[in-house]
């Protein structure tokens, strides 16, 4: 008899399907994965539609519908490790940036005052209601280990997936974006912020020393760093790093501020005030965890609704 | 009283879907759907972010396509900004999106619908898949995976990232190809080229003797509809171009700028699902249309680069013009992904590669619409911006949707072919296979290892009678 594998179920909520692709690009490597586990519960993959008993667990996405919420807990009754698996299950991810808006207000735009669409109700047979808000999974089951990234670098999953199947500690580091950003810092005279569209920025000095707002200093890095190295400011995908989440009086904002103000001549309350009023952008990725949300100074909901009354 | 046959779930479309067919008392087919169970409302989620940003965000409404979306915002931003990129960016997009068709049409070709042409449609469920693709024909197997690798690591190289791709940007794309890059990308391409012309005669083998063996996928299963593809030059382009519809005659009948997009197509809401429906305007009437490969290939006068083109005259020769059998989507897809191949490895001869690839914008208050072909068919994007840069307004209409009409009527089709009076698996095979033809986003890259799960309940009065699983 061969050794007995390691039992997976995975599932997905809410999210885009990005996630389980990544594992697709795992390309040669993926044979390792498979030899080591038999895949079970998994949508993408399989036809087995109950959760069997498992070892571990993936899951992606967040939860937007009641029927999210039940397929999370059935996940986690049947695995004995479960892994939010990518940014959404992880902090909300983009989904997550529906919690600023009513159920209702969704609806209106989508379905009701919409460019296109001469109907003028939402559909109301045989869909899954919504829930009121969306929610990292984090606060609907118990997670043992969380790997955020959207999509999480395949590297960051085959670590993780090796670790758990050999019962060690992951390898990942818990750094930030700028540890394999190739850019480099230094002190410039610049006075204002820049909008990403701003001119065409300096191939090897760091955004934020050219007056860009870049996410790269706040955020983990479960990616190796593609947007800084190719021209684009990191957005901050893979979600906040460690020292942003734990401490309350930390945050995006003021951890982007401060390391901006020292390296421009740009005061630091301009900065504050410039990513207050773009919160839905900063925030976009991470604004559904409560980990950002509850905050004592995040006031995101004010924030965005002081930009809406100017139009 | 009337019987429901509910098969949950079929696949993802933006999350769980399934399909339901309700059965009249005399065991009649009456009406059939696929309900798309998920909303996550992106329409509203981006108005009030910066609209620099859409590229990357707009990316993360689907997985498997993601590029198509990077691409169709990047374009909207150009128009909303009235630049034009320089042709050099125009090229790398150009590039990166071959790479994403490579890749998914060649899993969509190979590893999705390749298990039921190398072994049957009446094949053993349990064997009916890639696994069982690759102990048939391991060879066939190994060169397809490879060419969906190498399709997504060109996407990768030149996007930064195959999944959510990170260098389009308004006015171009973020950075300029080195020679180490070049000579990478120009191998990639070199071998794409040969794997794609080894393929290609193994594939259509397969579908000629699945059509020989399933007459009726040729007969019941023809769908005369509404065409819609974008053309240069009435040659089939993915990136760019006028938006080509075509009757079910044959006729081009409309040609237009995406720009009027909205005095054309018109969304409506269907009663049982998240996902809307799309009609075409077009000879003072309105029409259920189609798009994606078949759409595409309907479309065309002739196809831009010669071994596509070839292919092309032959299946026009074969199966007539416009060809309505929803089967031969899968013929379509293979002429695309020559065309593909051969057209990454005419970008990378392009004198014109090399030079600046980024021009400045700046956004004035006004709106920008922008489209891509998606592997599965036309995507549109549109904003409006205002005067700082945010987005105050969106409207997206994705390829399935326009689609979906069709879908459900293929359904019907499928169910009265194959499932009314004969046996249950019957039903499940050929439902399913219909589906597929139109490759509806997510019967996509991550089915990879199997078949769509599928779950059939027979209900009479309520009451479930029966219950079919696999």
């Amino acid at each position: 008899m061969e050794t007995a594998k390691i039992k997976l179920n995975t599932e997905w909520l809410s999210d885009c399907g990005g996630c389980h692709v990544a594992v697709v690009d795992l390309h040669e490597k993926i044979l390792d994965v498979l030899g080591a586990v038999e895949i079970q519960h998994c949508p993408v993959l399989t036809d087995i539609k109950e959760y069997p008993k498992a070892d571990l667990g993936l899951i992606s996405g967040a939860i937007r519908s009641e029927h999210d919420r039940e397929c999370a807990e059935k996940m986690r009754s049947s695995c004995t490790h479960v892994v939010a698996f990518g940014t959404c299950a992880v902090y909300g991810g983009i989904p997550g940036a529906g919690i600023v808006h009513t159920r209702e207000e969704i609806f209106d735009t989508v379905y009701v005052n919409n460019r296109t669409t001469r109907t003028h109700k939402p559909p109301l047979r045989s869909v899954t209601k919504l829930e009121k808000l969306v929610t990292p999974i984090d606060e609907v089951i118990d997670v043992d280990l969380y790997l955020p990234g959207c999509p999480p670098h395949p590297a960051f999953i085959l670590d993780a997936l090796l670790a758990l199947i050999e019962g060690r500690p992951a390898r990942a580091k818990k750094e930030s974006i700028c540890a394999r950003c190739k850019r480099r810092m230094t002190k410039s005279e610049v006075a204002h912020i820049k909008a990403n569209h701003d001119g065409v920025p300096e191939t090897d000095t760091c955004f934020l020393s050219q007056g860009y707002i870049c996410l790269g200093s706040v955020t983990l890095d479960r990616c190796t760093a593609p947007c800084p190295n190719n021209g684009v400011m990191c957005t901050g995908c893979a979600g906040p790093t460690m020292r942003v989440l734990t401490e309350p009086n930390r945050d995006i904002r003021t951890e982007i501020a401060d390391r901006m103000s020292n390296l421009t001549a740009i005061p630091r309350p301009d900065i504050i005030a410039s990513m207050e009023r773009s919160s839905k952008t900063h925030y976009s990725y991470a604004m559904a965890s409560k980990m950002i949300g509850a905050k004592p100074t995040f006031l995101i909901k004010k924030w965005i609704a002081e930009v809406e009354e100017q139009q | 009283m009337n019987r429901t046959i509910t098969i949950d779930p079929v696949t993802r479309i933006e999350g769980h879907a399934r399909v339901f067919l309700n059965l009249a008392e005399d065991g009649s087919l009456e009406s059939a759907g696929l309900i798309v169970n998920e909303l996550r409302g992106f329409e509203r989620i981006l108005v009030g972010m910066e609209a620099d940003r859409m590229p990357l965000i707009t990316a993360r409404i689907c997985g498997v396509c993601p590029s198509a979306h990077h691409l169709a915002a990047c374009k909207a931003l150009d128009a909303a900004a009235g630049v034009e990129p320089p042709p050099a960016a125009k090229l790398l997009r150009e590039l990166l999106y071959m790479g994403h068709f490579i890749h998914s049409h060649a899993l969509s070709l190979f590893v999705l619908q390749g298990p039921d042409l190398v072994l049957g449609l009446d094949a053993d469920p349990a064997v009916r898949n890639i696994v069982g693709l690759v102990a048939a024909n391991p060879e066939v197997a190994k060169k397809a995976l490879r060419l969906r690798s190498v399709g997504q690591k060109i996407n990768e190289l030149v996007g930064g990232r195959g999944i959510h791709p990170v260098t389009g940007v308004a006015g171009g794309i973020a950075f300029q190809l080195d020679t180490e890059k070049r000579g990478m990308l120009t191998a990639w391409a070199d071998e794409a080229l040969v794997l794609v012309q080894e393929l290609a005669p193994v594939a259509k083998s397969l579908l000629m003797k699945q059509l020989e063996t399933h007459q009726s996928l040729l007969t019941d299963w023809s769908h005369p509809s509404h065409y819609m593809g974008t053309m240069q030059n009435g040659r089939p382009n993915f990136y760019d171009g006028l938006l080509r519809v075509l009757d079910p005659a044959g006729k081009t009948v409309r040609e237009f700028p995406t720009a009027d997009y909205d005095t054309i197509l018109t969304e409506s809401v269907v009663d049982y699902s998240y996902m809307k429906q799309v009609m075409l305007r077009a000879d003072g009437q309105e029409h259920a249309y189609r798009v994606g490969t078949l759409a595409r290939i309907n479309c065309a006068d002739a196809m831009a680069t010669p071994l596509a083109d070839g292919e092309l005259t032959a299946f026009r020769a074969a199966f007539g013009h416009p060809c309505h059998a929803t089967v031969m989507h899968i013929y379509a897809r293979l002429i695309e992904l020559i065309y593909a191949c051969e057209r990454a490895r005419e970008i990378m001869n392009s004198p014109d590669l090399g030079g600046e690839t980024r021009v400045p914008v700046k956004f004035t208050a006004g709106r920008g619409v922008g489209h891509v072909e998606a592997p599965r068919g036309t995507l549109i994007h549109d904003y409006e911006i205002d005067d700082q840069g945010i987005v105050r307004a969106a409207n997206l209409i994705v390829a399935t949707q326009h689609n979906y009409l069709s879908i459900n009527r293929s359904i019907m089709q499928a169910a009265q072919s194959h499932v009314v009076g004969k046996d249950d698996d019957g039903l499940l095979n050929a439902v399913e296979f219909a589906i597929r033809c139109y490759d509806p986003c997510l019967s996509c890259a991550t089915h990879a290892l199997g078949r769509m799960p599928l779950d059939v309940e027979v209900r009479q009065g309520g009451l479930l009678i029966r219950r079919v699983r696999r």
